[in-house]
């Protein structure tokens, strides 16, 4: 009797610690595999704005190796689509999300796959084409999605949504196209950006929170160059990404210091190659993507970040370029920012503390700008008012949300002084403040009281006042 | 069987019938005070840590050291720790990483510093008013020498006769004849002063201050560093530190041409609209040229995206080349090359100059590098060789070793035998560690230094901005003096702390739940308020405030007229918190207020938080009254004569922590006797 309840004992512990086995086998069945977005790239001449010959490439699949043993066949996950491309791996290293075609015609659009069972799902389900996709913390995600015949002009525009597709939001709204989508761990979302109304300005790195506020430039793209990858944010405060020569057709592994990435730029690379993508694996080491000496195609190396040194080959497509690669592990979970932003309310807040403040005055030499008496809020297609700066060269503003606006300073007979500057907008209840115009972007404000606070701000466009709006609840 | 079949049955359906409708009350109740539905349903968070009983909380806590600041031996063999938690001055063997004696000293020992013939150490109990005196060769107590309020930093005369203690508190500067053991003299000081340093040619003492000059909201602020001359002992100036507080320590340069202060630039004066682009707190240094005008010049030590709170200590070595700076709020060591720093000053303009005070790029020109310690590195010292740097991890129990070399941390004294960190202790590293706010940009400590406050008023704009502008409140034992906030919005600590604060302050993601747990203990119950030495010594009232306590408690005016029970004094500060917890109109509504009522105050220790009312208008008790409340819409004050309101308000001096009215408890009386 007592036997037999031991061995049906042993048979069942044997059955749980199987069962256990084997889900976690499946549970981590991928884990240190390496995804790759292979497809045929036309770097000729990119396009920004379309994302054509760069972003969404007709044809291009996702394939899994393992680095350990790159000889083997690379595994196709999406063998059914028609193209896929820009993956990111989930928090716990369990899924993926990627932009994909299901068929030659369909607009490109968000999906997510089960790394486990090789499932995929369908996220978005829009009209317009929608690539780049990040996850957020939150069980939601950022991705590019491009608008068209938008009044404001753009390519792509940054919205983000729960993983079911619900909660669309969309959180740019400057004419800027924005891609290549990446997360801080600070919890924020860093884009390449780039300015295309009024003028075609070079792609930038801007940063901004996952509601859209606070968003401003983080990384200004050297003259003559173009960013063309993601950002990879390392352990040790490094951000590496690639930056193309506009005209040579060549590209370089750079990398900034997260404390300061306006003025650490550090060439890695030479430009001797052109790169797509670069990879930081989880023992320090690094993959990058990129065309060297007589390759033909972009093809997977290993690299040396640290002496700036292409390494071994460690995988090549038979037909396809390399664009990007993304190493499935469970990594730490950004920080999950809290938003001020309040559908309720139809405005932004902004102050600035001094118009008057701008990098054009220098202090070694003593050449100033002459003092600004007011200010004109231009709007995309017409000027939205004109404002009167304070004593103290302050100016407060209750600006209509989502509405994307350029200041310029004016003299006192109305001749420009200064600006306009670059496109801002303010996300419902968002706060923002400036310390001047066109100011050096690591300065922080004196500690000094505005007078313009002392009274109400002025509404623009000045002709919108009397909004009926949420009261904001004090604090 | 059937019996006990039936009262099974029975219990179960009780338990049925008490569990689901008890945890949906728990759920409720727990919702009700985190102001979240998703909080865990574990009661011990709330009923263990936050009990007031002494029995569990004797049960649930440990004690722990707290070491604050170090001496080092002239042979560099022993350290020298004051350990403010424990009471006592700890002696290390250097070599052998062992402490060689605990000694006993007085409540809360802060500062520590050894004579030149190295006989005797001196340290300053910040808690008891007074230094002890330890004879070295026999390594016990032998004197113990009266100071004023708060006694902190300490410094001696170039020809070490006498002993310079800087009473914290009392913002004076105890003079003391080592001959004799007793004071000779007392000087002013700037506000909340606490470092000392005399210069290398031994003429200046300069003293640090922490709290800024009071002035109404919205002028520029500046804080007072104070310079004495050592020969005559007599107040030589105030040096106004501009837009600056916060100055815990300073040193100088071995040549003496520089003195170098730690600070921290507020920006309280601008709303509170976001941490991005350091709008709400920076921190730095200040350096002081002891050549021409005595120009002070401040730099800071963040950097664009990153920033490094609440700096404490400052030491240089011996040749000149560095300084390292404890960046508390981030357990990290900033390391400064001096002579960058003289490069940068001597390059630029005043214009110049006065940009980088405001500039969080410059510090890559001078900041070597950051060292990474335990938690809260607080006190340093360099050993005489200068081949080692000593941290005093304050919420640590360490002594951390750095190499000045190597420029990193190689070992550590442990002067703890337990590693245990308690819900409380967990709750204190939290308070004083950013690593909750955007970018580290601040920690809780920064606004409320000491779990006090800053003295500061800011513009929290949750609303407009350039409205509603608050007085920071105290953090010391508020755990019973529900609601929070001065309109009395937030029910409780743990809403006050909890997502609404991330959203408005520290604008990242909030704190776990278990950390919020901790966090909001250590603030209800951690944080006991000093004893009241300089106005209530002994729990006796001397004769003016026995009439002034008469006057808070009457209801009559001086005319015979009862006076509204809700017009008394006593009606809503009533003892032991001094507060009723009820919200009401005091008329002190500004302009620029929304409307609301005020939740009243408590009063303990209210001596030592100026400036006073929700906005910081009453630069001192008395402007309550004289300046705001003469509608006698805040108590009846109308009638009283000029000498009756000063009785009352010496009276209101006099309330202290219940704590020391008790009669079990008389931490202040203990620590009176050493």
């Amino acid at each position: 009797m007592l036997r037999n309840l031991i061995a049906k004992d042993i048979i069942i512990l044997s059955f749980t610690v199987s069962v256990i086995l084997l889900t976690a086998c499946g549970r981590n069945s991928m884990e240190g595999m390496v995804i790759l977005t292979e497809g045929r790239l036309t770097m000729v001449n990119p396009d920004y704005i379309t994302g054509q010959g760069w972003r969404n490439l007709p044809q291009s699949q996702l394939t899994a190796i393992d680095p350990s043993n790159p000889s083997a066949v690379a595994d196709v996950l999406t063998s059914d689509f028609y193209s896929a491309s820009s993956p990111d791996i989930s928090f716990d290293g369990s899924k993926i999300i990627f932009a994909a075609q299901k068929n030659q015609d369909d607009p490109w659009q968000i999906w997510e796959m089960d790394l486990r069972k090789l499932s995929s799902r369908q996220v978005t389900k829009l009209q317009d084409d929608c690539v780049d996709p990040v996850y957020l913390p939150g069980n939601k995600m950022v991705f590019s999605r491009q608008i068209q015949n938008d009044s404001l002009k753009a390519g792509y525009t940054l919205f983000s949504c729960n993983l079911d597709g619900s909660e669309l939001r969309r959180l740019t709204f400057n004419p800027h196209t924005f891609f290549a989508s990446s997360i801080l761990k600070d919890g924020r979302i860093i884009a390449i950006s780039r300015q295309v109304f009024p003028s075609v300005s070079k792609a930038n790195y801007m940063v901004l929170r996952p509601d859209g506020t606070k968003a401003e430039l983080f990384y200004d793209c050297t003259e003559g160059n173009e960013l063309v990858s993601n950002c990879q944010e390392t352990v040790d405060g490094k951000i590496y990404f690639i930056e193309r020569e506009q005209t040579a057709g060549k590209s370089r592994i750079v990398s900034i210091d997260y404390n300061r990435p306006l003025h650490s730029r550090k060439p890695v690379s030479g430009t001797d190659g052109d790169y797509t993508s670069v990879l930081s694996m989880s023992d320090g080491s690094f993959l990058v993507a990129g065309r060297i000496g007589t390759d033909k195609k972009f093809v997977l190396y290993t690299y040396d970040m640290k002496n700036g040194k292409t390494g071994s080959k460690l995988y090549e497509s038979a037909d396809n370029d390399i664009i990007d690669a993304l190493l499935v592990k469970a990594y730490e979970r950004p920080r999950k920012l809290p938003s001020e932003v309040d559908f309720g309310v139809k405005t932004g807040l902004m102050l600035c503390q001094n118009i008057n403040v701008t990098g054009m005055n220098s202090p070694e030499t003593g050449f100033s700008l002459p003092l600004a008496d007011k200010i004109e809020i231009i709007g995309v297609d017409s000027s939205l008012g004109f404002v009167k700066v304070e004593s103290d060269g302050s100016v407060y503003l209750k600006v209509a949300a989502d509405m994307p606006f350029r200041i310029r300073t004016l003299d006192s007979k109305g001749s420009v002084v200064n600006g306009p500057g670059g496109w801002y907008y303010l996300r419902p209840n968002e706060r923002r403040g400036c310390i001047g115009c066109h100011e050096d972007s690591e300065m922080v404000p004196a500690n000094r009281y505005a007078v313009a606070v002392s009274k109400n701000p002025v509404s623009v466009p000045v002709h919108f006042e009397g909004v009926k709006e949420k009261e904001v609840e004090l604090e | 069987m059937r019996k006990l079949i039936f009262i099974t049955g029975i219990i179960t359906v009780f338990l049925i019938l008490v569990f689901i409708p008890g945890k949906k009350w728990a759920r409720g109740h727990v919702n009700y005070i985190t102001a979240v539905d998703d909080h865990p349903l574990i009661c011990i968070n709330c009923h263990l840590y936050n009990s007031n009983s002494h029995l569990i909380s004797k049960i649930v806590n440990r004690d722990y050291l707290s070491p604050i600041n170090i001496a080092v031996s002239n042979d560099g063999k022993k350290l020298y720790v004051t350990a403010q938690d424990a009471d006592k001055l700890f002696v290390i063997d250097v070599a052998e990483e062992k402490i060689l004696n605990k000694i006993d000293v007085g409540h809360k020992p802060y500062g520590v510093i050894i004579d030149r013939p190295e006989k005797y150490a001196y340290v300053t109990n910040q808690w008891s008013d007074n230094v002890t005196v330890i004879d070295l060769a026999e390594m016990k107590v032998v004197d113990t020498l009266s100071t004023g309020n708060g006694p902190a930093g300490l410094s001696f005369s170039s020809d070490g006769s006498v002993l310079y203690v800087v009473n914290s508190y009392s913002n004076d500067l105890t003079v003391i004849d080592l001959a004799e053991g007793v004071e000779i003299k007392r000087l002013n000081t700037g506000n909340n002063p606490t470092g000392i340093q005399l210069s290398p040619n031994g003429k200046d003492l300069y003293i640090t201050a922490r709290r800024a000059i009071i002035v109404p909201y919205g002028e520029p602020m500046a804080t007072e560093l104070t310079l004495v001359d050592d020969e005559s002992q007599r107040l030589r100036s105030f040096l106004p530190v501009e837009s600056a507080y916060l100055m815990e320590n300073i040193a100088f340069s071995p040549s003496g041409d520089l003195a170098f202060v730690t600070l921290i630039r507020p920006k309280n004066l601008l709303p509170t609209l976001q941490v991005e682009r350091g709008w709400m707190m920076n921190h730095g240094f200040g350096v002081i040229e002891q050549n021409g005008d005595g120009r002070i010049i401040q730099l800071l030590i963040d950097e664009p995206q990153a920033y490094y709170p609440d700096p404490f200590d400052i030491v240089i070595t011996k040749d000149g080349k560095k300084a390292f700076i404890s960046s508390s709020g981030v357990n990290m060591i900033s390391v400064i090359d001096i002579d960058s720093v003289r490069n940068l000053i001597a390059e630029s303009t005043p214009e110049m100059l006065s940009l980088w005070a405001n500039h969080l790029g410059v510090s890559s020109r001078y900041v070597m590098k950051r060292i990474p310690t335990g938690a809260n590195p607080k006190g340093l010292t360099l050993s005489p060789d200068g081949k080692y740097l000593y941290v005093a991890e304050h919420l640590n129990d360490k002594i951390g070793i750095i190499s000045t070399e190597t420029l990193t941390r190689t070992g550590e004294i442990n002067l703890s035998t337990s590693e245990r960190v308690t819900v409380l202790r967990r709750g204190r590293q939290l308070l004083n560690n950013a690593g909750r706010t955007f970018q580290n940009q601040y920690s809780c400590y920064t606004c409320h230094p000491d779990e006090h406050e800053d003295g500061l008023v800011y513009n929290m704009a949750s609303k407009d901005m350039g409205r509603n502008v608050t007085n920071t409140q105290s953090l010391r034992e508020i755990g019973d003096t529900p609601p929070f906030k001065w309109n009395g919005k937030n029910q409780t600590v743990y809403k006050q702390d909890g997502m609404r604060f991330s959203t408005v302050l520290t604008r990242t993601e909030q704190f776990p739940y278990n950390d919020l747990d901790a966090i909001s203990s250590y603030i209800m119950r951690g944080n006991p308020y000093p004893p009241n030495l300089q106005f209530n010594p002994d729990g006796i009232l001397n004769e003016v405030q026995l009439r002034g306590k008469k006057i808070f408690e009457r209801t009559k005016d001086n005319f015979g007229r009862e006076i509204p029970v809700n017009n008394r004094c006593v009606t809503c500060h009533p003892a032991p918190y001094y507060t009723n917890r009820q919200p009401f109109d005091v008329s002190t509504l500004a302009v620029s207020d929304d409307s609301i009522v005020f939740d009243t105050p408590h009063l303990n220790n209210i001596y030592a938080s100026p400036p006073y009312l929700h906005d910081g208008r009453a630069h001192t008790l008395e402007e309550i009254w004289t300046r705001y409340g003469r509608d006698d819409k805040h108590g009846v004050t109308g009638d009283m004569t000029k000498i009756e309101l000063n009785e009352m308000i010496e009276y209101l001096k006099s309330l202290r922590g219940p704590a020391y009215e008790s009669s079990k408890i008389n931490i202040q009386n203990a620590s009176m006797n050493h």
